[in-house]
């Protein structure tokens, strides 16, 4: 399902430094491909869980949805009224009736297994190295580190601001995108300043809604560097689908690189700032 | 109410009244019933006009249906696309499926079926169904007071509050809903009351045909769901326009109050569109394959559980809102024990067919179509029950399609069903068989390939409710397009052929089914007479309606 | 006739019966909203913490880091942050932080705030000694307050097999202008970045 194609993109870093030539030619590894089917290509732990136990469900639909179609194409076959004029009257089957109760019971079962483990894998953190925070708004979404104090806008492009030749997408590019380093655990919080909204990076298995009044958290773990959208998930609107979310994935080297000059463009360098970068480091 | 039902109507011999007050003044079952299925068609033309809309619109990438439409309706693009999304919903849910199911089919055979001369409260019926077209007008004309309601169908806070939708357009939506849900509490007291105390003699609940099953359970449903809607939109009503924070954090609200309590009313609101359709579904798969029902009493515990633990799962809806892994675990469990029930269903029709001698007639197609279509929307149901696989799959068009295969093509199968099984009972009239499998398979195919490729796009990504979406999707949105054109010409066609028949059909007979045909209502002639039996039927014996072995 | 008005008596005994249900039910969904408060906070749902006098615990070795979030809803004209950006506590002490909150408008304006804590499963282990959450504060133009929050967090934590992983706890706080304080004509809570998007979007309407 995946497109590895590397696409140069031409938008402008007029809020990030100038000194961030790394961030441009970032490939777009999990976007869909034109009648893609399944889920998008896994770019983090949890999407890789989501994935594989996706096609594990996908099976057991499959095979339950076609036997019960095998059985009443047989019915069709067998017991038309010209192969069977006259009825039987049985109306009961006991032992039938338990089978037909206790299978789906065993079949729930073996479903319930994988699903909750991955639902309490997903629900364990560790102790994460970075913090970023979303903020939902009408219509764009705010980032911020708040160890670094780098807080910025993400608004997101218009139609004739798109340069299609550049490899960009229509309805899904932002003036500043989400930069984010890779193998690095991540703790990502989320709220909202109006109405609800619901962050989301298919690639990552994230999506948690963002709530006015309250904060909500989790986590992720980017293992492949590139160019990840997302778009809003919780219907806020009139411009509801005209807020894309976009992620940079760089290695943590890129990061640091970006928050260092980020931090110089705002000449305010928190002496506790430095955490993230002594980790990377050793 | 101090007058049974017998009792109103002596004076009028077997003669209905005429003209327009027999419609406006009915206090009978049948005529309200039929009114209820004529509202239920005209609703249907609007919201089913506006999902026509909606999927011209998602045809291709871009915004060009409407800007055009809004424009005409003096609103703005995305604005009424939501606007319209939302009133789709909601006209289907309130407007479409349960008049039809309940108001329609349950008034117009639930007192046959069981050997009543009426509903227990016919007055009160008529209430019911006067209360539906205020309630009509008042949702359609949210939609032109200033913005319209463009809060979806869950009219979730704070987008439904005043800060996010100022104008009183939500206000109208809101007593729209509190006018359709009065008349369905109405309703399903009457229902219930009828079921209970007005069976033939001899008809105990244990003989009672599984429609009836079907109709006081999601009675019961309603009865118990409906007032707990009406105190939350009562808390919304008062948060928008006198001051209250229920849902407004800045006055110690908390917005996730409202998704809560809209939840615990909608699951149990999804079971009543689909219960009565497992009732109808049931009684044409019996008549058709000319064998009584496969385990009768385990059908109607089904659906008796499948109604129980409607009450306790609300909060699947909700798996991203940020709550605790304990209790999505919980939700989980309880939802994914739902399958059991419904398995036994699918299971019990296809053994009902077992054996018999089966005739595909109309109804019965469409019957086994929605068994197998159910069967599919249950099982990505099951996908979705799973909180972690959610995190995939919420507010994306997965979802879309999971509930359009149990509702469209579930619920909207199980109404054709019924309509074409109780036609020549309800109008005297036979319908064309061919028109009716033209009908079905154009209808078929028409909503399998406008539905299917949503699973596809929901998984890829694409989130539901967008007025447009990235380029990428534009090739399953297509086909899904394309679906949607089959499927409204073959609406079109049933329309016309129904105009057709109404006019000018063929006389039907009493029992156009045959000996597997065993309910009440086949005994009378048709059109079913005005006072439905002559003398009360008694079981005492047996069922009356049952043909002699042969 | 009798049996005919005992049927009708049957009728009326079940429909009371449904309407007192139907009755109840309401009753319920508006009980349901203090009772959602109370399962809030003994539950921990939504991230809401506990509450205490103090702290009787035994003071562990064990720590745990505690940050401090802030947020300011459009239509106060605040300033408000925390003035420590994380603290490293030991299980079971009781700790004394602040946020500072400063009226940058020129006239008296009053605030209320919300709060709670993440992730939700450590809710229940974070307790609240004193805080200012649900408190109208009122700030005169230009002035700044600081507003202490005492809090510790509960051992017990460690054996809870969900929620040991937890080695940082987020204190979040939304500060609101209070409902009653609200300007009669509609605060200009439209960013600069929101009009261009939104004219944009609308076709200049």
């Amino acid at each position: 399902m995946s497109r590895i194609s590397a696409f140069f993109t031409g938008w402008v870093l007029t809020m990030v430094c100038a000194s961030s030539a790394w961030a441009q030619e970032l490939p777009t590894p999990s976007f869909p491909v034109p009648w893609q089917l399944n889920l998008q290509t896994p770019a983090s732990p949890v999407a890789e869980q989501l994935v594989e136990f996706h096609n594990f469900l996908l099976v057991i639909c499959t095979v339950i949805s076609l036997v019960v179609l095998a059985l009443l194409l047989w019915c069709a076959f067998r017991y038309n009224a010209k192969a069977n004029p006259v009825p039987s009257k049985n109306a009961h089957n006991t032992l039938l009736e338990i089978a037909w109760t206790a299978i789906p019971v065993i079949i729930l079962v073996v479903i319930a297994v994988p699903s909750y483990r991955l639902l309490y894998y997903m629900d364990r953190i560790e102790d994460p190295e970075l913090t970023v925070k979303v903020v939902g708004n009408q219509w764009y979404w705010t980032y911020e580190f708040p160890d670094y104090d780098i807080s910025f806008d993400s608004l997101p492009l218009q139609d004739d601001e798109i340069d299609v030749a550049a490899g960009q997408h229509r309805l899904l590019e932002v003036d500043t995108p989400l930069i984010l380093p890779t193998d690095t655990d991540i703790r990502i919080l989320f709220t909202a300043t109006d109405v609800l909204h619901a962050w989301t990076i298919p690639a990552f298995g994230v999506k948690l809604d963002s709530v006015p009044g309250r904060t909500n958290e989790t986590w992720t773990r980017i293992t492949i560097p590139g160019k990840f959208y997302g778009q809003c998930s919780e219907l806020c609107g009139i411009n509801h689908s005209f807020m894309p979310i976009v992620v940079h994935a760089v290695s943590p080297e890129e990061f640091e690189a970006w928050r260092a000059s980020e931090l110089a463009a705002n000449d305010n360098t928190p002496d506790d700032a430095n955490r993230f970068a002594a980790l990377i480091q050793e | 109410m101090s007058t049974t039902a017998t009792h109103a109507h002596d004076d009028h011999h077997d003669h209905a009244p005429k003209g327009i007050w027999r419609w406006l003044n009915s206090t009978n079952h049948k005529d309200i019933g039929t009114m209820y299925l004529v509202f239920s068609v005209v609703a249907a033309l609007v919201g089913g006009g506006m999902s026509f809309l909606i999927r011209l619109e998602l045809g291709e990438p871009g915004i060009q249906v409407f800007d055009v439409v809004g424009e005409m309706m003096g609103s703005e693009a995305n604005q009424f696309y939501n606007v319209t999304v939302t009133a789709h919903a909601l006209l289907m849910v309130f407007f479409v499926v349960m008049p039809a199911l309940i108001g329609g089919f349950g008034n117009w055979m639930v007192p046959m079926m069981i050997g009543a001369p009426d509903m227990a409260f016919p007055r009160m019926n008529n209430i019911s169904f006067w209360l539906m077209p205020p309630a009509l007008v008042l949702l359609v004309l949210s939609a032109f007071m200033g913005q319209g309601a463009g809060t979806g169908w869950t009219l979730y806070p704070p987008l439904s509050g005043l800060a996010g939708q100022p104008d009183m357009s939500v206000d109208f939506a809101i007593l729209s809903l509190h006018l359709a849900g009065a008349s369905s509490i109405l309703g399903a007291t009457n229902f219930i009351t009828t079921i209970l105390n007005m069976r033939a003699p001899g008809m105990t609940m244990h003989k009672a045909p599984l429609f009836v099953w079907a109709t006081l359970i999601t009675a019961v449903l309603l009865l118990l769901a409906m007032p707990v809607l009406a105190g939350a939109l009562t808390m919304l009503l008062f948060d928008r326009n006198f001051g209250t924070a229920f849902f407004d954090p800045a006055g110690g609200g908390d917005p996730i109050l409202w998704q809560h309590l809209f939840w615990f009313f909608g699951h149990p609101e999804v079971y009543i569109m689909i219960l009565p359709a497992f009732g109808i579904v049931s009684h044409i798969v019996s008549t058709f394959s000319r064998k009584p029902v496969f385990g009768y009493l385990g059908m109607a515990y089904a659906m008796a559980s499948i109604g129980l633990v409607g009450f306790i799962v609300w909060a699947h809806h909700m798996y991203t809102v940020g709550m605790g892994v304990n209790y999505r675990a919980y939700f989980v469990a309880v939802t994914m024990a739902i399958a059991v029930p419904t398995g036994i269903k699918i299971f019990s029709w296809i053994a009902t067919m077992w054996g018999g001698s089966i005739s595909f007639k109309t109804p019965m197609m469409w019957s086994i179509g929605f068994i197998f279509l159910f069967t599919v929307g249950g099982v990505t149901g099951v996908v979705l029950a799973n909180a972690g696989m959610d995190i995939a799959m919420h507010d994306t068009y997965y979802v879309v399609a999971h509930f359009h295969y149990v509702l469209s093509l579930g619920a909207i199968f199980a109404i054709f069903a019924g309509f074409y099984y109780w036609f020549d009972k309800m109008t005297g009239k036979v319908y064309p068989e061919l028109a009716g499998q033209f009908h079905f398979w154009t209808t078929f195919v028409g909503v399998n390939v406008l539905f299917f490729p949503q699973h596809f796009l929901g998984l890829a990504g694409m989130p539901r409710r967008y007025i447009d979406y990235p380029d990428i999707f534009a090739e399953w949105n297509m086909v899904s397009t394309w679906g949607a054109y089959v499927t409204m010409a073959s609406t079109v066609f049933f329309l016309v052929v129904t105009f057709f028949v109404m006019i000018g059909g063929r006389k039907s007979v009493a029992n156009p089914w045959g000996d597997g045909a065993t309910t009440l209502e086949w005994t009378v002639d048709s059109p079913a007479p005005f006072h439905t039996f002559e003398e009360t039927p008694d079981f005492t014996g047996g069922n009356p309606a049952a043909h002699p072995a042969e | 006739m009798s049996s005919s008005s005992d049927f009708s008596r049957r009728n009326r005994r079940t429909a009371a019966t449904a309407f007192v249900a139907v009755a109840g039910m309401v009753g319920l969904t508006f009980a349901f909203v203090p009772l959602y408060t109370l399962i809030c906070q003994v539950t921990g749902l939504g991230g809401t913490p506990q509450v205490a006098e103090r702290s009787d615990h035994e003071v562990s070795t064990q720590e745990i880091t505690v940050r401090f979030d802030a947020n300011v809803d459009r239509s106060l004209p605040w300033d408000f942050a925390p003035n420590e950006r994380s603290v490293t506590v030991n299980l079971g002490a009781e700790y004394l932080t602040s946020y500072r909150s400063t009226n940058l408008s020129d006239e008296p304006v009053t605030g209320i705030s919300t709060f709670n804590v993440t992730p939700i499963k450590a809710a229940q282990y974070f307790t609240k000694i004193e805080c200012f959450c649900f408190v109208e504060q009122t700030l005169e133009p230009g002035q700044s307050v600081d507003m202490p929050v005492t809090f510790f967090v509960d051992p017990a934590i460690l054996e809870d097999e969900l929620a040991n992983d937890v080695k940082t706890i987020t204190l979040s706080y939304t500060f609101y202008r209070t409902l009653d304080d609200i300007p009669d004509e509609e605060p200009e809570i439209i960013s600069q970045a929101d009009t261009v998007l939104t004219t944009a979007r609308l076709g200049g309407t």
